[in-house]
């Protein structure tokens, strides 16, 4: 049966609609978890607040988990999925500055725009800042084409990567999320707790 | 008190992730088709949008359009005989190997696909079709059509319709372009036709008198 737009259930006319809907969803959330706080995001790196990996761990492991049961009862075929390809050079690069940028504004792009639409003067700055980004990329972008364009290995995953069933990777994955929160919460008990 | 449960909830949690993310290890293992659903290949071959005419393809290729490769399925020695132009060969033995699957699983070109007959051709569409590849044509009655049709067309007897002399005209141009010579020369200097004209009318115009302007009347 799915996925629900290729499958043109929705006709794709609707394309966008659904992503202004799945976006403000996900902007409502995001705020409402206290995500356009730059100090809650940053908190991760301090370890006094470790919100965003437990957020971001838990996302990750329902939707493969629930995508997987789905594709077992036949409800979606997992084969249509889009998968990202991967630039490997473009992806440590590019994961390593923004890294650097999470730490230093302590936003990632999308809580940025959330905490725009809250009215922080941080955030505005730090989005002048992405744009400032952006317009230097794509000026110079014969400069970064070979890391942009380099490397590609396709539209892997990790099943791909090391050969071994989805169902393994899923078990190991949901292990590493546990492992993850329990290691989070003993850092954040050993570190003196902030209030902001 | 409180910190107790929310610890409990914790490991509840916990045991509900471990549960749900092995569930998956011990389901049964279901049989996965590889390539396209087998309603879609049946649909698919139902649907006669692979075939591509003769005249199509002569068309196609009289004109330069740079879409399409033409891949010939017959032998080596067949294809040294003869050829479409431009075909690449690839015996229909050696389909499956890579270097033939580069040609066939790709998006920047129509592929078209022919053998002797079409049945050669069909078959090594369905596989590739059933492998999800897409873009794949096959030449309509394969190299026999393109012999009775392009190289060699029937000339049309009298009493058929005018669109039959049509395309034997583009056949036969089209065969010409992939060099077969004729012995005579088939153009025929047009008659022009000759027109009865008219003699224009003589336009003879009539004055309308003036009307009397209105005077102020009581």
């Amino acid at each position: 049966m799915g996925p629900i737009l290729p499958n043109g259930i929705i006709p794709s006319e609707w394309d966008s609609i659904i992503a202004i809907i799945i976006g403000m969803a996900f902007g409502f959330i995001l705020e409402s978890s206290g995500f356009s706080s730059s100090r809650k995001l940053a908190g991760v790196f301090y370890g006094y607040d470790f919100a965003v990996i437990k957020v971001f761990f838990t996302a990750a492991v329902i939707a493969v988990i629930g995508v997987y049961y789905m594709n077992y009862l036949g409800l979606i075929n997992i084969q249509q999925l889009y998968v990202h390809p991967t630039y490997i050079w473009a992806a440590i690069i590019g994961g390593a500055i923004m890294g650097v940028g999470f730490v230093m504004g302590g936003f990632c792009p999308g809580t940025s725009l959330c905490a725009v639409a809250i009215g922080k003067i941080d955030a505005i700055v730090y989005v002048v800042g992405i744009m400032i980004g952006v317009l230097i990329f794509s000026e110079a972008f014969g400069l970064f084409e070979g890391i942009y364009d380099g490397e590609s290995l396709g539209n892997i995953t990790l099943v791909d990567t090391f050969g071994i069933e989805a169902e393994w990777v899923i078990f190991f994955f949901v292990l590493m999320a546990i492992v993850a929160f329990i290691v989070a919460d003993f850092v954040r008990k050993r570190v003196k707790s902030i209030f902001y | 008190m409180f910190k107790n449960m929310l610890d409990k909830r914790y490991v509840f949690l916990t045991v509900v992730l471990l549960i749900l993310g092995s569930g998956l290890l011990f389901l049964p293992k279901q049989k996965v088709n590889e390539g396209i659903d087998p309603t879609d290949l049946l649909m698919n071959i139902n649907s006669s949008e692979r075939f591509i005419s003769t005249d199509q393809l002569a068309d196609k290729i009289i004109s330069n359009d740079p879409s399409f490769i033409v891949i010939d399925l017959r032998d080596e020695d067949s294809y040294k005989q003869y050829s479409i132009l431009n075909a690449i060969n690839i015996p229909f033995k050696n389909l499956m190997e890579e270097a033939s699957i580069n040609y066939l699983n790709q998006d920047q070109y129509d592929v078209v696909l022919y053998s002797n007959d079409h049945f050669i051709a069909d078959q090594a569409w369905m596989l590739c079709n059933r492998l999800g590849y897409e873009n794949l044509f096959v030449l309509d009655g394969g190299m026999n059509a393109w012999y009775k049709t392009i190289i060699n067309p029937m000339k049309p007897t009298e009493n058929m319709a005018m669109s039959a002399f049509n395309t034997y005209d583009f056949r036969k141009a089209a065969s010409m372009y992939f060099g077969v010579g004729y012995p005579e020369p088939i153009f025929v200097e047009a008659k022009k036709p000759v027109t009865k004209r008219k003699a224009p009318k003589k336009v003879i115009p009539i004055k309308k008198k003036k009307k009397y302007e209105s005077e102020g009347g009581c």
